[in-house]
Order: structure tokens, then sequence, then C-alpha cells
């Protein structure tokens, strides 16, 4: 039992930091309607570990092509300008994850020519949490630590840039460095989560909490901690049922999350209605 | 310019679309003043704002606050904005937004109060104060996405006067409200305008929002000055005729203006 506690702990620290660090960063991408970021950083970080693994890397070295290229995609949709480029946010990360799925793909491509499948291409970024160690929970805890730091150092700016980057340039905030900083550390946390836990939980993660969070909160603090809690819980969560019920790990984590959205949105509705009933 | 400008445009120029969009060849506002912006869509009502807080780049010249907007860093354009109360045409719902009225209302502290510090405590008595003064006190906790069209306005005025600015710029502020939130909108930037000094620029559609208190017009068309004068001087049958219409009438009551159609009246 102690060497199956052993072997699992670092899983259950992994998800929970998984669910913690992707619920947080959730908010934001959320709120400002901008959940196509995670594809599109989650693509030009797997063009970044294919052409890494092309040009000889292994491992967690795979990480460092893989950074580049999110952070490389991340800090031009930071500088790129909406209203001269005449198009909404979205439309532009639509036109990066089309060049970045396309530049992987491309690499993909070359895999045979260097006498190796195309399918464990794939595998160089997505991992998945029920492999996880000591040493990946080493990584994503400061990745978290810093995260936290950037959330609670720009509170306020990240408030107002949620609300509009337009009214938030208005009142004198400075967005360009701020809005910069978040995609950084997007691209930071999404690229490395995908690489220990695996893809379709961070997108879920992602939007899951924040969304439940925001059913049951108001307040940008409270969607904060409601969206943390609740990414803990569905990582933490998911894991043991997936345990328990012998299940697949990532898998369970999607729908624990997916149906506390749903228990969210019933909650607010009773809520609401047992409000309405009490006002009359 | 003179030494009581807060704004002087001279020769500005912002082109979009392969076709200048705003011509002006001179406009001046002085402290204390409060300019009325009229003139049909797309005559370059909005566009004069934006270049204004350096959102739009012009050719030209441009100065705001005794600064010239097309020389700042973006360190001197932030720091320029905090002290113009900007209020831009209304956001698209956007139902998902967790933030409370009182949290949208501080954003209006958030550049002034530094980058990476907290609001303190005075940022946040200020954030009261005006909720209590345009009578948002008891909407403070409330989600923004909830209230109305209306209250999300005034909660962006609010937002604008918790900057505690020299210059106030109104997009369009009445724009898609119904006749009794249009009213207590006119209201509450004539008592602002009473009871703060502060210069005021609103950019309005419709005749009927420019308050009693507006002691000067500007008209805009094709992206140029058309007239600038007094109200009573600007608003000539000839000229409202021209612009909206023959079968229009324009009725002057109270130091408001009222467009009344006249209709056809041939049986």
């Amino acid at each position: 039992m102690s060497m199956e506690l052993g072997f699992w702990a670092p899983v259950v620290v992994a998800g929970a930091l998984a669910g913690a660090s992707t619920g947080m960063l959730g908010v934001y991408i959320i709120g400002m309607r901008i959940p196509f970021l995670g594809v599109c950083v989650s693509h030009a970080a797997l063009a970044g570990a294919v052409f890494g693994s092309l040009a000889g890397l292994t491992g967690q070295a795979l990480l460092v092509p893989a950074l580049v290229a999110a952070l490389a995609t991340a800090l031009a949709l930071g500088l790129a300008d909406p209203r001269r480029m005449r198009a909404d946010v979205n439309v532009v990360m639509g036109l990066l994850f089309t060049l970045t799925m396309g530049l992987a793909f491309l690499g993909v491509g070359l895999f045979p020519r260097f006498g190796r499948s195309a399918s464990e291409a794939f595998g160089l970024l997505w991992g998945s949490l029920t492999f996880c160690s000591w040493r990946d929970v080493a990584l994503m805890g400061p990745m978290t630590a810093v995260e936290i730091g950037f959330v609670l150092l720009f509170y306020k700016e990240m408030r107002a840039v949620m609300f509009s980057r337009e009214h938030a340039a208005a009142a004198g905030v400075r967005v360009t460095l701020v809005w910069t900083g978040f995609l950084i550390l997007a691209s930071i946390v999404l690229t490395v989560n995908f690489k220990i836990v695996g893809g379709l939980m961070i997108y879920s993660l992602m939007a899951n909490p924040a969304a439940a969070a925001f059913q049951l909160v108001r307040g940008h603090g409270r969607a904060l901690l409601l969206a943390v809690a609740l990414g803990t819980v569905s990582g933490v969560g998911g894991f043991l049922i997936a345990l328990v019920a012998e299940l697949p790990t990532g898998a369970t984590i999607v729908i624990l999350s997916s149906a506390l959205v749903g228990a969210a949105a019933l909650a607010a509705r009773v809520g609401r209605a047992f409000r309405a009933a009490g006002g009359r | 310019m003179t030494a009581e400008s807060v704004i002087d445009v001279r020769e500005t120029r912002v082109r979009a679309g392969g076709r200048t969009i705003l011509a002006v060849d001179g406009l001046s506002v002085a402290a204390t003043e409060f300019v009325a912006v009229i003139g049909p869509n797309g005559a370059g009502k909005s566009t004069l704002l934006k270049t204004l807080v350096g959102i739009q780049r012009a050719a030209g010249t441009v100065r705001v606050l005794g600064r010239a907007v097309g020389n700042l860093t973006a360190g001197g354009l932030a720091r320029l904005r905090r002290q113009i109360g900007y209020v831009p045409q209304v956001l698209a719902e956007r139902s998902e937004l967790p933030l409370t009225l009182r949290e949208v209302v501080a954003i209006g502290r958030t550049g002034i109060a530094g980058l990476g510090r907290r609001l303190r405590r005075d940022d946040w008595r200020r954030v009261d104060e005006w909720l209590e003064r345009l009578g948002l006190a008891r909407l403070a906790g409330q989600a923004y996405s909830n209230l109305s069209g209306g209250e999300q306005r005034k909660g962006l005025i609010a937002k604008a006067m918790v900057q505690g600015p020299d210059l106030l710029l109104l997009d369009e502020p009445t724009a898609n409200l119904d006749l009794a939130w249009r009213e207590r909108i006119v209201e509450t930037l004539e008592s602002l305008f009473r009871d703060v000094p502060v210069t005021v620029l609103l950019v309005c559609h419709d005749l009927e929002v420019i308050p009693a208190c507006c002691g000067r017009l500007v008209l805009l068309e094709d992206g140029a000055v058309a007239a600038d004068g007094r109200p009573a001087d600007v608003l000539t049958s000839d000229r409202v005729a021209r612009l909206y219409g023959t079968h229009l009438e324009l009725l002057h009551r109270r130091g408001r203006y009222i467009v009344v159609p006249q209709g056809n009246e041939t049986p």
C-alpha cells in the first residue's frame, strides 16, 4: 500500500497543480472570451517540439523548443493590433493556429525521412497524468508559483484587461505590457501542462472550472478562488474516481469538470428561483 | 492655441480604407467648456475622440492638456489618459464576465494607482463616493453584466469620473437607451458639469440629448468641421433641413432641443 501511495502521490499532486494552474488561467481566458488561445498555443508548442525532435532533442529537453514556439506565438498575438489589422483577436488566433498547425504537420511529414514513425510525433507533447513523476511536479510547482505571483502583482490590471482592453487603455493602464505578460504566462502554463498531463484534460480544466465559478459567484477574487478550487477538485477527484473505478484518467477528469459546470448552472438557477420566491 | 486650451487640433487628418475620415483644420476647446459634437453617421465624431486619446493615429497637430498626443511614448500616453475620462461606445454584452459594478468603476483608479500596486483605501473611497453620487450604490455588488443598459452606461461614467479627470470625453452615452434612461444620463451630465470643474466633449447623434448647459456645438460633416459656435447659431433651420430633411421642425424649450416630424400635411 505504501509503495502504491508513493507511486500515486506525484500523480495526485500533479493533478492538483494542473487543475489549480489552468483553472486560474481559465478565469481570464473565459472572461476575455478567448478559449481559442489554448488550441493556438498548444499547436505552436507541438510544432516547436516536432522540429526540436527532428533536431535531435529528446525527453524534457523538448520543452525548450515547444516553449520557444509557444512564446513566439503568444508574443505575436500580444504585438498584433487587431484594430489596425481590422480583425478580432480570435481571428488573429485562428490565423496563427492554422500556421502553427501547418508547420507541425510539415514537421510530422518529415519524420519518416529520419526513419521515425509519425505517431511518435504526437507523443512528444501530449503527456499523461497517470505517468507523472516527482520530476514533473518539480517543474509544475514553480510554474504555478510564478503564475500566482503574476496574478497577485497585476491583480487590478488583469481585472481591467479582462473587462475590456480598450477601456483599460483609456483609463491609462499599461495594457500592452500586462496583456503580453499574460500571454507569455499562458503559453508557459499551457505548454508545461500539455507536456506533462495531456491536452484533452488541459482544455477542459482551462474552461470548465472558470465557467462553473462564473455561474456561482460575483467578483474577480471570488471567481479566481472558486475556479482554482474547482480545478483542483476536478484534477484530484477525477483521478481518484478513475483509479477506484478503473477508468481512463483524462476522460474521467474531463467528465467530472463538465459535470461540475452542469451542477453549478443548476445551483445558480435554483438559487435565483429561491431568491425570486423569497422576494415575492 | 491659447493658454487655457484643453484641446487644440490643427491641420489633422486621419485616413482609413483609402479615404480621409477626419480632416479638422482647427478646433480648440477651452477649460471647463461643455462642447457637443454632432453630425450624421460616418461624420468622424468617434474618430475625433479616439484621436484625442491616442487610440487613433493622426497626421497633424493634436494637443490635449498641453501635450502633443502623437509625440508621446507609451508611458506618456498612459499618463495623459489618466487625466482624461473617456467613455467609449457601449460594450457588446458579455454574460460570462464575473466583475461587479464596483470593480468595473475601480478600473478608473487602476492606472492612477500605478503598475503592480494595490488600490488604496482612498481609491476605493472615491469609487464608493461616485457610485453614491450617481445613484448606483445599491448596485455596487451586482454583476456588471446583469445590469440594464442605462445602469451600465452610468457605471462607465462613474469609472471615468473616479479618475478625477480634467477632460471628459463621452461617445454617445445615451445610444440605445429608452427615454427615461436617456433623460437620467442627460441630468447626470448636467449635474456633473455644474458640480465638478471639468471640460466636457460630448459626441451625440440626437439633438435631444444636448444638455442645457452645453454652450457650444461643433458640427462635423464628412470628417470636417462644418459649423462651430453657440447652439442657436449652429442649429439654423437651413442646416437642420440639410442634415435631417425638410420634414422636421426644431423646437427649443428650456435650453433643450426637440426635433418634431412634420409629416405629410397633404390629405
